[in-house]
């Protein structure tokens, strides 16, 4: 399944990456959507994005809900008009005959607050099921898009369980007598315990104040790129502090604001970076 | 008189903009066509109008030049400009000018479509395109047909069923409705609603408790409604979890038991079931879950944890509001129940149940309060405290629930007062209006004690809370006004004064209403100090100071038991004492000592007449 919807992206002129290695909460903050949409450049990538919501994690027992699952992430910059046509052929092309089925496109706007960024779109439904985000960007970092991208986001186990006629992740065949489950189970009920009891507070609050720290000094030495890892791993380690239960009413909305502001300046920085590029 | 037909294509719109656009075409075409449109279409791909009987050119009209004093020195220039010799012109008003022929319709029509085009006004609106144009999705077509003429810089196709039929030649405008109905697509909204309507009804008794309907209207081109079922060990969950799964993100129709309705917009019908009732079983299957797990922790558990919930920024937590709960509940005289209520209230906002469904709040805290062996009449006023919910709504029925329910009005009043967040004319994002009107129907239809000054110290707080009841009384504004500057401390007691004294006949009124305007105009600010008795010289001064001694009392303890009847009559007795008073005595004497005696005795009448309200503010 992933390797068809990448290769059919593929045909129609997308660099087809690998995931990012820093953990991100959505293939929205790999640096080949957040920074690429961007500016004034052209840019056009699909790619399968490991996510990480420790918050959301269940030990492995609840069928639907994991802190670690994959997004299969699509970015066409600008839109082309046919944009919806390209999609829906991108389902046809996983053998889902659109006519035997009933897919909608439901109202759903997208707001990310700790990115500055928000922009319109729908949740696809197939058969009242949400298979995909699909989302015009409108604002990131706090600043207008120049051209305006089309995000595409399939939630790949969800997709899987409609191809499969699976009630449950976990019971998605992987390989051929291989569930998702026997795969990742253990890994969630392992990950769930640390996020949740065993993380360290102490490391982790010094962390984010490190990787903050490094975030501008890098700014100030004209590296927005490796500046914005900094920002990734800094909503990570925060991520992390959440699900531990250690960030208090006051402090949450305080780290939110620390953490906005660094994804703010590293797009204002990246986005001058272009443009001296371009006067060269 | 050709008819044009006009629409507008896009990707899917969500419900509220179809019903906003649709609600602002007539106005626009008829500003930009000068006839309103003989039909309206709306639906998630398209608004559209059909227009009737238009002119074949725009009206002609007179261009006013220069006057015609100038003649000599613009007419010339003025003439060139339309195209005309000097000798064309004729003379209006003392003004020279030119009757300009109107353009055939079809040479202004790009423009005026445009216009129309680019004047719908929509709450969120994007961009997509280098155009710049701003509509709330993507525009991908634009129609427009002049009977069987094209408009210039405007397509004549259409797109049907985006699964079913494809781009779609429209040859002329009345071909329109017809050809779009034989390519899957209804395009009227109100065909759809019938529809759907129908088609519910022939599945049985359907219910649409979260208000879907109106939305599914606007989610489907050619609505087909199918029944669906789900396995009956669900219905072991609380029932509005139950039908909170179906409807509120799926807006499924629950039909009763385990059998729900839903409106496909295509696809074959066995399939689309299927996937369907595969996809509420999830959503049952998890709120199973979660409420399990909510259970296990058990409702005790869920109060410590809202220590780490914020409630308002500003205002804390939602350990902090349960803490001031507890006292308004305290101060609104409650009682066991009502104050372990209190403690209980906002349990479930910790609950990983509601925060998948929200709409669950309130309800499910007391099910989770029952499962912990709690008194029934704490549950219950958990369940009851955001009554009522609308200006209409039913209040809670046990008196735990309606003293909750007040103090978390309250409450939200006073951190949003306190926050500065004060509704501004339409705009009351927190809905601090219809607390504010809960809270006096708790007070007033509900019977409950709420004293006004406690409640609410800030008096910019309780001006706005009482002049909500001017709308809810039907008692003229005027008594209501002078009932709220009565000595009643009771919220309640305010409306029923207000009613008391809207019914009181004219000739009952007039007697008070003179004692006290004339004590009142008289006695001015004259506030401070008591009457001196041994400075009263006449008979009928003496004789008032007696009757006001008396009936002061009498007044203030009939109003502060809330019998306006005997506080009225009370007040009444005055009226002869007084007129004698005003026939016998001057006022205004040259002693300033019993000058002064004098208005004193008038202000001490005027406060005690005044307990029952300021009649001043009743217009005679």
């Amino acid at each position: 399944m992933l390797a068809s919807l990448q290769a059919y992206w593929a045909e129609r002129g997308c660099v087809v990456m690998q995931p990012y290695h820093t953990e991100v909460a959505a293939g929205t903050m790999n640096p080949a959507t957040f920074l690429r949409c961007l500016g004034p450049n052209e840019w056009r990538t699909a790619y399968v994005e490991p996510v990480i919501r420790p918050t959301d994690g269940r030990y492995g027992e609840n069928p639907f809900r994991f802190q670690h699952y994959y997004q299969l992430q699509v970015i066409l910059k600008p839109t082309p008009d046919d944009v919806l046509d390209q999609y829906w052929g991108s389902l046809e092309a996983l053998g889902i005959d659109l006519t035997r089925h009933d897919p909608r496109l439901v109202e759903d706007d997208w707001e990310q607050p700790t990115l500055g960024a928000w922009g319109l779109g729908w949740e696809v439904w197939l058969d009242g099921m949400e298979i995909t985000q699909f989302t015009y960007f409108q604002q990131l970092g706090g600043m207008d898009v120049e051209l305006v991208p089309a995000e595409i986001t399939y939630g790949t186990e969800r997709l899987a369980m409609f191809l499969q006629g699976k009630d449950s992740a976990l019971e998605l065949e992987w390989a051929p007598g291989i569930t998702w489950g026997d795969v990742y189970r253990e890994n969630e009920r392992q990950f769930s315990a640390y996020n949740f009891e065993a993380a360290s507070v102490d490391m982790l609050m010094r962390h984010f104040d490190g990787y903050e720290a490094e975030c501008g000094r890098l700014l100030e030495l004209g590296l927005p790129l490796p500046a914005y890892d900094q920002v990734l791993k800094c909503s990570h380690t925060f991520n992390l502090l959440d699900a531990r239960g250690a960030v208090s009413v006051s402090e949450r909305a305080a780290y939110i604001g620390r953490v906005r502001n660094l994804a703010r300046n590293v797009a204002r920085a990246y986005v001058e970076s272009l443009d001296a590029h371009a006067a060269v | 008189m050709p008819t044009l037909l006009f629409e507008i294509g896009s990707e899917e719109l969500p419900a509220s903009a179809v019903v906003a656009g649709a609600r602002q075409l007539p106005e626009l075409v008829t500003a930009q066509l000068g006839v309103e449109p003989a039909r309206v279409y709306a639906g998630p791909r398209r608004l559209a109008v059909r227009v009737e009987g238009l002119p074949e050119r725009t009206p002609d009209e007179w261009a006013k030049g220069p006057p015609v004093a100038l003649r000599e020195q613009a007419a010339a220039g003025f003439s060139k400009r339309h195209g005309v010799s000097v000798d064309d012109l004729d003379e209006r008003d003392g003004f020279l000018g030119v009757t300009v022929r109107g353009k055939p319709l079809a040479e202004v029509l790009p423009d005026r479509l445009d216009a129309i085009l680019r004047a719908l006004a929509f709450p969120k609106t994007m961009r997509w395109d280098a155009s710049g144009l701003r509509y709330p999705r993507p525009v991908r077509w634009l129609l427009a047909r002049l009977d069987e003429a094209a408009v210039e810089g405007f397509g004549t196709t259409t797109f049907g069923h985006r699964f079913i039929a494809g781009e779609l030649d429209v040859p002329r405008a009345d071909d329109y409705e017809r050809l779009l109905r034989e390519a899957n697509v209804e395009p009227d909204a109100v065909e759809r609603d019938r529809a759907v309507r129908a088609g519910l009804d022939a599945h049985g008794d359907w219910s649409d408790p979260l208000g879907k309907l109106a939305e599914v209207v606007h989610l489907v081109e050619w609505p087909r409604v199918q029944e669906g079922t789900f396995a009956e060990r669900y219905l072991g969950l609380p029932e509005r979890v139950v039908v909170t799964a179906m409807q509120s993100h799926q807006r499924y129709f629950p039909l009763g038991a385990n059998r729900f309705a839903f409106v496909a917009n295509g696809g074959d019908p066995e399939t689309v079931r299927e996937g369907n009732e595969r996809v509420l079983t999830g959503r049952l299957e998890d709120a199973t879950f979660t409420f399990e797990r909510d259970v296990a922790r058990g409702i005790d558990e869920l109060v410590r944890n809202l220590a780490s919930i914020t409630f308002f920024a500003g205002a804390g937590s939602f350990a902090d509001k349960t803490g001031r709960l507890v006292q308004l509940v305290d101060e609104l005289g409650g009682g066991e129940a009502p104050r372990e209520a209190a403690r209980l209230a906002k349990a479930d906002q910790a609950a990983e149940l509601v925060r998948e469904f929200p709409d669950l709040e309130g309800y499910i805290g007391a099910e989770y309060a029952r499962l912990a062996g709690y008194p029934e009449a704490v549950a219950k006023a958990i369940e009851e405290q955001y009554l009522p919910d609308s200006a209409s709504g039913a209040l809670p029925e046990t008196d735990a629930g309606k003293i909750l329910a007040a103090a978390e009005k309250i409450d939200n009043l006073r951190v949003a007062f306190g926050l500065g967040h004060k509704p501004t004319g339409s705009r009351d994002p927190y809905g601090l209006r219809r607390a504010a009107i809960g809270l006096l129907r708790l007070a007033t239809e509900g019977a409950l004690p709420i004293d006004r000054t406690t409640a609410f110290p800030d008096p910019e707080l309780r001006d706005f809370v009482e002049e909500r009841l001017e709308g809810l009384l039907d008692v003229p504004v005027e008594f209501v006004r002078a009932a709220r500057k009565s000595g009643v401390r009771d919220l309640g007691a305010v409306a029923t004064l207000a009613s008391f004294l809207g019914a009181l006949d004219d000739d009952r009124l007039e007697p008070v209403h003179t004692v006290f305007t004339r004590a009142s105009r008289i006695a001015g600010s004259q506030g401070n100090g008591s009457v001196n008795p041994s400075l009263l010289t006449e008979e009928a001064e003496v004789q008032l100071a007696r009757a006001v001694e008396s009936e002061e009392a009498r007044i203030a303890r009939e109003v502060e038991e809330g019998d306006f009847e005997s506080a009225f009559e009370a007040a009444a007795t005055l009226a002869p004492v007084v007129e004698r008073f005003f026939d016998e005595v001057l006022v205004m004497a040259e002693d300033a000592a019993i000058r002064t005696n004098r208005l004193r005795l008038l202000s001490e009448l005027r406060d005690a007449v005044g307990a029952l309200g300021d009649f001043s503010e009743i217009p005679r």
